[in-house]
Parts: structure tokens; C-alpha cells; sequence
């Protein structure tokens, strides 16, 4: 079976930084892999390069059988992904409800009645069904990223990428973020996660990545990656467990 | 554990003044409208000759006035939208257009603009009629009212733009990132998220330009448009009583800045973020 998501021998720079350099990954249906790495290791602008939210030189992305290559298929591959960001980035002058279906009406073309009844069922698997006429900025960091899950989700991607969802959390907070990527990862959904959170790629991951210097480093299970010998692995895990 | 000290409102030592709660209650800047408004009224109904005289006499300048600040920052908003979106353009070409007029307008006093678009702009067109050989054209006469908007919406069309653009910067690029990653189109994006919040952080300064635009107005007065300025000189070169002339045209320009900045308020209290 074709992966969901295939990149090939991705190369990306920052000026003269060189932050990808030829980064191969295949994500299949139903998979949820969890990325590690070191800060400014280049993780992040690979997963933003998945829906063209950066810029790649060289290389070729492919998700759900659209190669990311024109503005068009752009716009198609990022009505599949979903993602969800670590500062939440949910739209400040819409309330919780609305931030759930305005996109689902303007590019789902749904109805009014059927994007709220989406976004309802939504909010109540998140836990957080009172909160729909709240703004964003009256909830609390943790409700705000699980909205930001649910308002991906509305748009019943096929592809979840989730860039460091509970690093600007509060301690207490981190958990109920975690409790549903967990359930949707064992619901199925393919995911594609930066996380620290040991745990939960202990619990969720099917394949963990340690990406470092734009480089893949090491690609297994997580049983086999949490109890590496590889020197480099073991450095890192070593600083995040210490965390 | 020391006591905190208690903090008493002050006031509450203070004797009791019968009404105060009254006057307490009054936001203090619409008791200024109140005190220039009455201040006002009672300069034109006790001393009628020459208060009244003149009010009715510059009432038609008031008039102008207004017309021209309310037509010409109308079309500001729409100039400075127009131009803030360009001057944030990827495309050279638009944003090099866009910020060669925002440079060259903020370079050149305004009145010095109005000038040139009243005593030399016509001059222009009438030449190149006599070129084409088109009379209506060889014959263009400026209107002096629709000069004046059209110079004043130029100019401040161009401070606008950088209000626009300033404001739609200060929205985190997260906004715009996330509405793509949910497959909103650019256009999109700006007409649901970025402009929205764009433009309730604009709206303070935004105001600013409206009282700025209804006081620099009065420079029309130099290209023949009988504005509340030029009214006043008219008077004053018939009856010569300076004080009272100029004191009742500043105030008439107070009254009106004064309900403009109140609006403004008002308006930025209705539109902020529920909390």
C-alpha cells in the first residue's frame, strides 16, 4: 500500500543554515509516529513542510497521492492535514464555536447547522461542550489546544500533525492534551507528532524519529528506541527524561 | 503577618457634598462637551450681537466642513486599505508602487498638495486638451470642493496605508498560518482573520487621523473652499472684531472634534474582544 505521507531526500536552508538536509519519511495509514530532537534540529520545519506551510528546495512531498507542487494541490493537501500548533494559534475575535466552523463552512462548504453539530459533537469528545461561546482568550491553555484539536479535526482530515501541542503548557494542563491525542491515536488517525512527552510515544507511537542537525538519526519502535545503545540517542534522552 | 494597610477610597473621609455621586457618575471627558457646548450656547444666546451673528453667518463653512472630513476620510479608509495591502505585497511591482506614493505624499506638506492640485493640476489637464485637441478637457475647471476632498484623500490616504499595514502586521503570523493549514485560501484568510482583528487595533489610531483630518480641513480655506475658516475670514474682513470671531470659530471646531473623539471611543469600546 502507498504511504499517506511520503517525503523524499527533503533539503531545506535558513539563510545559510542548512536545516534539512535530505530527509526521507514514510507515513502509512493508520501509523502515528513521534519525532524527537534536539531545538533548532529541524523537526518542526519538516513537519511544517508537510502542508507547505515552509518552503523546501529540493525534494518531494507526497500526501494522500497529491504531490505538493502547485497552489492548487496545495490548498487540497492542507484541506487533508490537519495541525495543531504549540501556541494553539486559535483565531482570537471568534468564539470557540466559531473557531470550529468557520472553516468548515468557507472551505468545506458545509451548512451552518451541520458545521455546529460537527463542531458540538466535537467539543463534547475533547471534553469541553460548555465552552462553545467562550473566546479563546476566557479558557485555559489546555481547553484552548484541545479546541485547536477539534477544529482541525472538523475538517475530517486524514493526516494529523501536531508540532510540540503541550510544550507551552502548564504541568497540570499537559495531561488532558495528551489524554486525546492518545484516544485518537487509537482510533486510527495517522498522525505525525514533535513531542518530548515520553510517555505518551511509549503509549501511542507505532515508530519513534530522532531527527538531529536536519538529519535523520535513528527510526524504530518505541520499545527498541527507549532502550537504545545508540550514544546519541541515549545523550538525548537522557537530557529530556531529566526535563 | 503586618496588616496590609486598608484601601479605603480616599474620599470617604472627605464631608459629604450633596450631588457628588451625581458628578461622580459623569465620565469626565463628556463633562468637557458639556462645558464647551454650554460655553457655547451661552456666548450665543446673552451676547446674541455679534455670537449669533456669526454663528449663523459661518454655519454654511460648518457645513463644508463636515462634508468635506466625512467624504474624504471615507475614502481614506478605503486608499489606506488599498495601500497598506500593497505596501505588504509580495509582488514587487504592487509594493513598489504602493510605497513610492506612500514616500512621496508623507514628503510634501499638505497644503503645499492642495495647492498644487487646485492651481496646477488643472493647468495640466487643460494642456493636454489643447494637445488632444478635446475642448471639455482644454476647459477643465477644478471644482474647488472636490479638489479639496480629493487632495486631502491622497494625502491622508498615504498615512493610512501605514496605519493599515502596521496593523495587519501586529496580527501573529500563527493567525494566518492557521487558517491556511485549514485550507483557507489567502484571500480568505485576510477577510476572516487577519483584517478582523487587524482592524480592531487600527481603530485608536484610526481615530486620531479622523480629528487630525477634520482640523487640517481648514487649510481648504487657501483654494477658495468656503469652509468654516474661510467663513470666519469672510466676517471678519466685513466687521473686523477678531476676538470674537476667531474665539467662536475655535469653538465651533472644539465642539465638533470634541463629539468626533467621543464617537471614536465609543465606537473602540463597542468593537473590543468580548472578555
Amino acid at each position: 500500500m502507498d504511504p499517506i505521507i511520503h517525503i523524499e531526500n527533503i533539503h531545506k536552508h535558513f539563510g545559510k543554515i542548512h536545516a534539512l538536509r535530505g530527509v526521507g519519511l514514510d507515513v502509512h495509514k493508520g501509523e502515528a509516529v513521534v519525532i524527537i530532537g534536539p531545538s533548532g534540529s529541524g523537526k518542526s520545519t519538516l513537519l511544517r513542510c508537510i502542508n507547505r506551510l515552509e518552503e523546501y528546495e529540493a525534494g518531494r512531498i507526497v500526501v494522500d497521492g497529491i504531490p505538493l507542487d502547485s497552489a492548487q494541490n496545495i490548498n487540497a493537501v492542507r484541506r487533508e492535514v490537519g495541525m495543531v500548533f504549540q501556541s494553539f494559534n486559535l483565531f482570537a475575535h471568534l468564539t470557540v464555536m466559531e473557531n470550529l466552523t468557520l472553516a468548515q463552512r468557507i472551505v468545506r462548504k458545509r451548512s451552518k447547522d451541520e458545521s455546529e453539530k460537527v463542531a458540538l459533537d466535537l467539543l463534547e469528545k475533547v471534553g469541553i461542550p460548555d465552552k462553545a461561546q467562550a473566546y479563546p482568550i476566557q479558557i485555559s491553555g489546555g481547553q484552548q489546544q484541545r479546541v485547536a484539536i477539534a477544529r482541525a479535526l472538523a475538517m475530517n482530515p486524514k493526516v494529523m500533525l501536531f508540532d510540540e501541542p503541550t510544550s507551552a503548557l502548564d504541568p497540570e494542563m499537559i495531561k488532558e492534551v495528551l489524554d486525546v491525542m492518545l484516544a485518537l491515536a487509537k482510533e486510527g488517525m495517522t498522525m505525525v507528532v514533535i513531542s518530548h512527552e515520553m510517555g505518551f510515544a511509549r503509549a501511542a507511537a507505532n515508530r519513534m524519529i530522532l531527527l538531529d542537525e536536519g538529519m535523520i538519526i535513528e527510526e524504530s519502535t518505541p520499545d527498541k528506541f527507549l532502550t537504545s545503545n545508540n550514544e546519541r540517542i541515549r545523550i538525548f534522552l537522557s537530557k529530556v527524561l531529566h526535563m | 503577618m503586618d496588616e496590609q494597610p486598608k484601601l479605603k477610597p480616599s474620599g470617604s473621609k472627605l464631608a459629604y457634598i450633596p450631588g457628588a455621586e451625581i458628578v461622580g457618575r459623569i465620565d469626565p471627558w463628556w463633562g468637557l462637551v458639556i462645558l464647551v457646548v454650554g460655553l457655547t450656547v451661552i456666548l450665543v444666546t446673552v451676547k446674541a450681537d455679534p455670537f449669533w451673528d456669526i454663528t449663523k453667518f459661518v454655519w454654511d463653512g460648518v457645513l463644508v466642513t463636515a462634508l468635506i472630513t466625512i467624504s474624504s476620510f471615507a475614502l481614506t479608509l478605503v486608499v489606506g486599505l488599498i495601500g497598506g495591502l500593497g505596501r505588504l505585497a509580495r509582488n514587487p511591482f504592487l509594493h513598489g508602487i504602493a510605497t513610492l506614493y506612500v514616500e512621496i505624499v508623507r514628503g510634501i506638506p499638505l497644503l503645499v498638495q492642495l495647492i498644487w492640485w487646485y492651481f496646477a493640476f488643472p493647468v495640466v489637464i487643460q494642456q493636454i486638451g489643447e494637445w488632444l485637441h478635446i475642448s471639455v478637457i482644454a476647459n477643465y475647471v477644478a471644482n474647488p470642493i472636490l479638489t479639496a476632498i480629493m487632495a486631502i484623500t491622497v494625502c491622508y490616504g498615504a498615512y493610512m496605508s501605514e496605519i493599515y499595514r502596521a496593523g495587519i502586521q501586529s496580527i501573529p503570523k500563527g493567525q494566518i498560518e492557521a487558517a491556511r493549514s485549514l485550507g483557507m485560501s489567502h484571500f480568505q484568510s485576510m477577510r476572516h482573520i487577519i483584517l478582523p482583528q487587524a482592524v480592531r487595533v487600527v481603530l485608536p489610531p484610526v481615530g486620531n487621523e479622523f480629528i487630525a483630518l477634520l482640523k487640517d480641513s481648514c487649510l481648504v480655506s487657501v483654494v477658495a473652499v468656503a469652509d468654516l475658516t474661510r467663513r470666519g475670514r469672510l466676517y471678519m474682513a466685513v466687521h473686523f472684531n477678531p476676538i470674537e470671531v476667531w474665539t467662536m470659530v475655535a469653538l465651533l471646531y472644539l465642539v465638533m472634534t470634541l463629539f468626533a473623539a467621543r464617537g471614536v471611543a465609543w465606537i473602540e469600546k463597542k468593537s473590543h474582544f468580548e472578555r
